[in-house]
């Protein structure tokens, strides 16, 4: 089943195209990434999917409705954290989430039972009494998280969930996140390339509006790897480094010195070719192998990749 | 109007928690109290000021225009009270992101400005039964001879009147996220439809001429402005509609 669907979405801003021709498939109860620099059209496209923006051409589903003019069935199924949290500030943390499930139209228990639970999962039970004028910007973002889920929401809009964060609560938020993705779908936008590949099963990368391309984390990182080795020795490498150099089939040995041990990196024109004889040129130098690595490229490695090459699928 | 009863409710919290009804019992009761008090000591302040070599005869002061001039101040004072307490009321919410943290919950547009219109017209009406027991009750203190219910009909279309100034402001409110702009133009339309009320032919359908009809009351004058008075009752429904409308059709 897809949970999120759109079809040639776009918006135009005059002349400026903030998304344009956007097709796109999310799956149930995936983690999809939408990846992008600043400005890239990431929160036009949660506005759009939320209802909060008109497209300028295009359609778009969410949780099995159309999204269109005031889809208020549609707003029952959805959660949305917008990329900078606003709430009233003579209302304490406690009294926003009752008045979020008000709006639901829960039931007074569960409102109280669901606040209660909220607070604790995002850690605000101690300050739920506070007035959230007097709040940090990372107890603002958890708070937004915490009105988002009230409602279960079968489809859930993290736009930036992680900006405001110091490093806990950023890591909070992502085991948050992990932890939700077994009854909802999310589609976080994000700049933060680290965030999107720990808990994201499906990334699309956007760039000036236009969608580059749409995969599995996995698929994305077969798809750009760049057959890198990683090899560390007790001894000095500098000879073995300078045979390879004759080698047809390698590229680039070099030896880096970084933070840690001097290490030997090297690409492989032909990855089969160097992953089968690799091994042997190795053990045929007589040094000693402390350490041997086929490297994967990260999601920021594929994104500072795409984003020079303007790479389009 | 899904939605409503939680809207409202918060409303009328935001109301008290934002010293709103305090504003604007403030300024309402300064001109219950001071009508009365002014008009019937005005002689002996002038008298106690001295005889610089001139002789002014004021006259006996009436209740009538003790009332007049409460009304009176609360018609143009109350009006720009209306204004800069409804400019903000959703162009805020728009500017801060509040609107959109609402507004992505099942609830209607609609629900969400009458909850606003209706709060907030709540403020004024309790405001004006305040001040107008205290004005009335000075002036049958220290003037005496008030009648009781042509000062009822007045504050009704008075109360009227501040609801059409608190609609035209929302609806302004609703397309700018500022809150100077919304408040600028609505006191310009305001202002406008007062300066046309007072010309003949057009002006009896202005909403400006209920408080004509409110000084007409106290002065025993016959003459109603029925049409402003519908006139006024379809204007406030009409900002209600178009300000949600607004809402709907712009993106957040």
């Amino acid at each position: 089943m897809t949970a999120i669907r759109t079809q040639g979405l776009s918006k135009y801003y005059g002349t400026v195209k903030a998304l344009d021709n956007l097709n796109l498939e999310v799956p149930e109860n995936a983690v999809f990434g939408f990846l992008g620099p600043n400005g890239a059209g990431k929160t036009t496209t949660v506005k759009l999917l939320t209802g909060f923006a008109h497209p300028t051409a295009g359609e778009a589903w969410v949780a099995g409705g159309k999204v269109g003019e005031v889809n208020l069935a549609l707003q029952s199924k959805i959660g949305l954290l917008p990329d900078v949290p606003a709430f009233y500030d003579w209302m304490s943390g406690r009294e926003f989430l009752h008045f979020v499930g008000e709006l639901h139209g829960l039931e007074q228990n569960e409102i109280k039972k669901r606040t209660e639970e909220l607070l604790e999962l995002v850690e605000l039970k101690k300050a739920g009494n506070r007035r959230t004028g007097g709040y940090s910007r990372g107890m603002r973002q958890r708070l937004g998280i915490a009105q988002a889920l009230i409602n279960r929401p079968k489809v859930l809009f993290l736009d930036e969930p992680t900006s405001a964060l110091d490093p806990l609560g950023h890591r909070e938020v992502l085991n948050l996140v992990l932890r939700l993705r077994e009854n909802t779908t999310i589609f976080m936008s994000s700049h933060n390339l680290s965030d999107i590949e720990r808990v994201c099963d499906m990334v699309g990368i956007v760039n000036k509006g236009q969608l580059i391309t749409v995969s599995t984390v996995e698929a994305l990182q077969k798809k750009y790897a760049r057959s890198i080795f990683e090899l560390e020795f007790m001894e000095d490498a500098t000879p073995f480094v300078e045979s390879l150099k004759n080698i047809p089939w390698l590229a680039e040995p070099a030896i880096i010195t970084g933070n840690g041990a001097p290490m030997v990196r090297l690409r492989a024109v032909d990855i089969d070719r160097a992953r089968k004889e690799l091994p042997r040129i190795i053990s045929e130098s007589g040094l000693t192998l402390t350490r041997y690595e086929l490297t994967l490229p990260s999601i920021e490695d594929i994104f500072v990749e795409i984003m020079t090459s303007g790479d389009k699928q | 109007m899904k939605g409503f009863a939680p809207l409202f409710k918060k409303e009328i919290r935001e109301q008290l928690k934002l010293y709103r009804l305090v504003i604007v019992l403030g300024v309402f009761l300064l001109f219950g109290l001071t009508s009365p008090l002014t008009l019937k000591y005005l002689p002996e302040i002038m008298k106690l000021a001295g005889d610089q070599g001139m002789s002014i005869q004021l006259p006996i002061p009436t209740a009538a225009q003790s009332l007049a001039s409460y009304a009176g101040d609360i018609g143009q004072i109350g009006a720009l009270v209306a204004v800069l307490i409804a400019m903000g009321c959703i162009a805020n919410e728009l500017k801060s992101g509040t609107a959109i943290m609402t507004l992505s919950k099942p609830v209607s547009r609609g629900a969400f400005v009458s909850a606003k219109l209706l709060a907030v017209s709540l403020t004024f009406l309790v405001s004006m039964v305040i001040a107008s027991l205290v004005c009335f009750g000075y002036t049958v203190w220290l003037i005496q001879g008030a009648a009781v219910w042509p000062f009822v009909r007045l504050n009704l279309l008075l109360a009227l009147f501040l609801i059409f100034c608190l609609a035209v402001t929302m609806l302004f409110s609703s397309l700018y996220k500022s809150s100077l702009a919304a408040g600028g133009l609505a006191l310009s339309v305001i202002v406008s439809q007062g300066i046309i009320s007072a010309i003949p032919i057009v002006g009896k359908y202005m909403p400006g001429k209920l408080l004509d009809w409110g000084t007409n009351l106290l002065t025993g004058s016959d003459k109603t402005y029925w049409w402003a008075f519908g006139i006024t009752i379809i204007a406030i429904g009409a900002c209600v509609y178009f300000s949600q409308r607004f809402l709907k059709n712009r993106d957040l």
